[in-house]
């Protein structure tokens, strides 16, 4: 029983980070700060509910596959993701794209505009 | 384009039957052999984009608990940290940003670290590495962060990435 | 034993959220961010109703949604580069 109680709190915990990504990218005011905001769901929210996962899967349902499945599921996601984002920050810079208001520190623009 | 070259392909090799024994998890001749020539071809075709120094890194037992310790310890607590910084400026009605783009010095040296820096800044919420230069043989990164509160340079550094750094610089120095 | 159930419907509504930016997204980096979190939201679905439902198979199925979700995201950052990274290759070949 505390098992349970344990492995819905974790995915809970999964669960309200990834709502606050969500309202991030609804509710953010420019482009790169939406970003900033989608990797919550994928940091966290990911973490939380493989860890459950992988709980239920070991103690509760006993299959090994299962477990090493969501345990790679995490893996993926976690260690893949940062290379897209970085990849469409960098394209969307490059493509023109500049918040409403204008940043206080703009390194980027500064070295590479012409 | 780089030659491919043995150690690459041995290491490539090893990686992708691991993957394959994790994914099928099933231990019958058949299976594994099919697995072990799958696994050559994509280390042939793919060595050569995968690895180009040091190929046996990953191997050594004391480097690779250094690793796991930094992936599992240090930067977890800093994920956590800024994850609950992003979620409550997302809660807190989104106006609470003050973003902007900063330049930082990297003094990491091979190529392995400075990719896992850049990830691990990547991965922690409120700050984006978007591009990498280098000038006179100093590295620098150029970091969208949410919440800009220092003058770039050695200041913003510290404040984005200084335990990030320390941990990093175990491993791969 | 529902309760597993729930937390995958409530998943399905987040990437439904999404979906919001997605149709509404003003360019098309916002787009491709939407609808790469909306495409994490429905793994960690697919996973939780696979444990509820004890089906191996769609373990399987979120395994090949993470992978596509990467490809298609870095697809539209080299579209949005103008081909930039094709020029540095041919630059680091000479």
């Amino acid at each position: 029983m505390l098992l349970r109680i344990v492995i819905d709190l974790l995915i809970a915990f999964g669960l309200i980070f990834a709502v606050a990504g969500t309202k991030g990218i609804l509710k953010m005011p420019d482009t790169f700060c939406r970003m900033q905001a989608s990797t919550c769901v994928s940091t966290l929210g990911v973490l939380g509910v493989c860890l459950g996962g992988l709980l239920y899967a070991i103690f509760v349902m006993g299959s090994a596959s299962a477990a090493v499945k969501v345990a790679l599921i995490g893996a993926l996601i976690f260690f893949t993701n940062p290379v897209g984002s970085h990849a469409i920050a960098k394209g969307a810079y490059q493509a023109g794209i500049r918040p409403e208001k204008k940043m206080e520190i703009d390194d980027y623009g500064r070295d590479f505009d012409e | 384009m780089q030659k491919t070259k043995l150690p690459a392909v041995i290491s490539t090799f090893v990686v992708c039957y691991i993957f394959w024994l994790l994914l099928t998890w099933s231990f019958a001749v058949q299976e594994l052999a099919a697995g072990a020539v799958v696994s050559l071809a994509v280390a042939l075709f793919s060595a050569r984009f995968f690895i180009h120094e040091k190929a046996f890194w990953l191997f050594n037992p004391a480097k690779l608990l250094m690793a796991l310790a930094f992936w599992l310890g240090t930067f977890v607590v800093e994920m956590v940290k800024a994850n609950v910084d992003v979620a409550r400026r997302c809660f807190g009605g989104c106006k609470d940003v003050n973003p902007g783009i900063v330049k930082v010095p990297v003094d990491l040296k091979s190529d392995y670290g400075q990719a896992a820096l850049a990830n691990a800044i990547t991965l922690t919420p409120g700050t984006i590495t978007m591009d990498i230069a280098e000038e006179e043989g100093q590295t620098y990164y150029y970091i969208h962060w949410i919440d800009v509160t220092k003058p770039s340079g050695q200041e913003a550094g510290d404040a984005i990435k200084g335990r990030l750094e320390k941990g990093l610089r175990r491993v791969w120095e | 034993m529902s309760d597993l159930m729930i937390f995958a419907v409530l998943f399905g509504v987040l990437a439904l959220l999404n979906l919001v930016r997605l149709i509404k997204g003003p360019t098309a980096a916002d787009r491709m961010v939407a609808g790469d979190a909306a495409d994490i939201c429905i793994c960690c679905a697919m996973v939780l109703f696979s444990l509820y439902s004890g089906r191996g198979i769609y373990l399987d199925i979120a395994i090949i949604g993470a992978l596509l979700g990467i490809i298609d995201t870095m697809l539209v950052a080299k579209y949005m580069d103008k081909g930039r990274w094709l020029k540095y290759a041919a630059k680091d070949r000479h």
